[in-house]
């Protein structure tokens, strides 16, 4: 009855080894030779949004466009035509950098009212939002750049940026965010969010845009 | 002589802020993960990674068999290191205004992740992420490398 048992355990061990075999050796290898690199283009982390990347050496050039797609290549030898990984894959060969990507900046974009550094009421409502945004990050830096409609001259324009912007640093002054964090420009009339001819009112080009890192 | 004075004044200010950047090169980005043993090589000085660091153009990061690393760019370029892994951060220029953009990461060895930022969107031609055997060009995306050592 014993020796059944053992016979069993026995047998269920030599099945786990060879599924766990296989199983490995159906997983892909990170590359081995020395100085191979391995390339592989995978899905935005936020959006999924899938680019292109080309690898390219004097022996060829190989072009990665859908998910997950990978090459392998060293130099003086083209890279290899390309395969597709598992998500699986993807994690057991780059988990452990892809898991150090810093979190995914955000963008925000606050109104202003005609000739004047005072928010909109709707804008004025975000700025617990941003707020919120700055806090949750460990080392946040945050880019803080004024716009202006063409309304009035590009000296001025840009000084009336400027203001904009200083508007948003001191919204942000509570949240304990060190001065050298905090980057405050201004482009004036220079970067239309709708494009206009000059001395044009336009409710959307009063903006300041936030980037929030 | 209001007019003179206010031209000196300006062309002292036009001759000031290039000196200034010279010395102090503005940076290319902050160091916002960390964990284990992580370092950067600036020059001939190897300085432990922190959270919170500046990297400049020019710097080299490094990962030990426990280390891992991840650094956001000016430009929103995010990129990050496995342990056992190295990384130059060879060029970077972020001055749209200026026409000035340029980003070279060299994957020396390890393992790297990388997902563009406005420097791919603005210019794609002026990104290359290197390899010992290959040069990567990419169109808005995220990218996974894996570089065994020579």
């Amino acid at each position: 009855m014993i020796q059944t048992r053992w016979r069993i355990v026995t047998v269920l061990a030599c099945v786990a080894t060879l599924a766990t075999a296989c199983a490995s050796k159906k997983s892909a290898r990170g590359p081995e030779l020395p100085g191979q690199a391995m390339v592989a283009l995978l899905p935005d982390p936020d959006t999924n949004a899938v680019g292109k990347a080309f690898v390219t050496n004097s022996a060829g050039r190989v072009d990665l466009t859908t998910a997950r797609e990978v090459t392998t290549v060293s130099a003086r030898s083209a890279p290899r035509p390309t395969t597709t990984l598992s998500a699986g894959d993807v994690r057991a060969l780059f988990g452990e950098a892809l898991e150090a990507l810093p979190p995914a900046q955000k963008h925000f974009t606050l109104f202003f009212r005609f000739d004047s550094e005072e928010l909109t009421d709707a804008s004025r409502a975000l700025a617990p939002e941003i707020i919120r945004a700055v806090r949750e990050r460990p080392v946040p830096d945050v880019l803080i750049v004024g716009h202006t409609d063409t309304t009035g001259t590009r000296t001025s324009n840009f000084a009336l940026g400027l203001r904009r912007a200083n508007t948003v640093r001191n919204l942000l002054r509570d949240t304990g965010l060190a001065a050298a964090s905090i980057d405050v420009i201004s482009h004036g009339e220079t970067e239309l969010l709708v494009p206009t001819g000059n001395g044009i009112f336009e409710a959307r080009n009063r903006r300041v845009e936030i980037t929030v890192r | 002589m209001r007019v003179h004075a206010a031209i000196v004044a300006i062309v002292s200010l036009l001759v000031a802020v290039p000196a200034r950047a010279a010395e102090q090169p503005a940076p290319a980005g902050q160091i916002k993960v960390v964990s284990g043993s992580a370092f950067i090589v600036r020059g001939d000085t190897v300085l432990p990674a922190a959270v919170g660091q500046r990297v400049f153009e020019s710097d080299k990061v490094r990962t030990g068999s426990d280390g891992r690393l991840g650094i956001t760019l000016k430009d929103d370029t995010r990129f990050s290191l496995g342990p056992n892994s190295e990384v130059h951060l060879e060029r970077f220029a972020y001055a749209p205004a200026e026409g000035h953009l340029a980003l070279a990461l060299n994957v020396v060895r390890g393992i790297a992740a990388y997902v563009s930022g406005r420097i791919a969107k603005l210019s794609p031609d002026a990104v290359r992420l290197e390899t010992p055997g290959a040069i990567v060009g990419v169109r808005g995306t995220t990218l996974a490398l894996s570089v065994s050592p020579k």
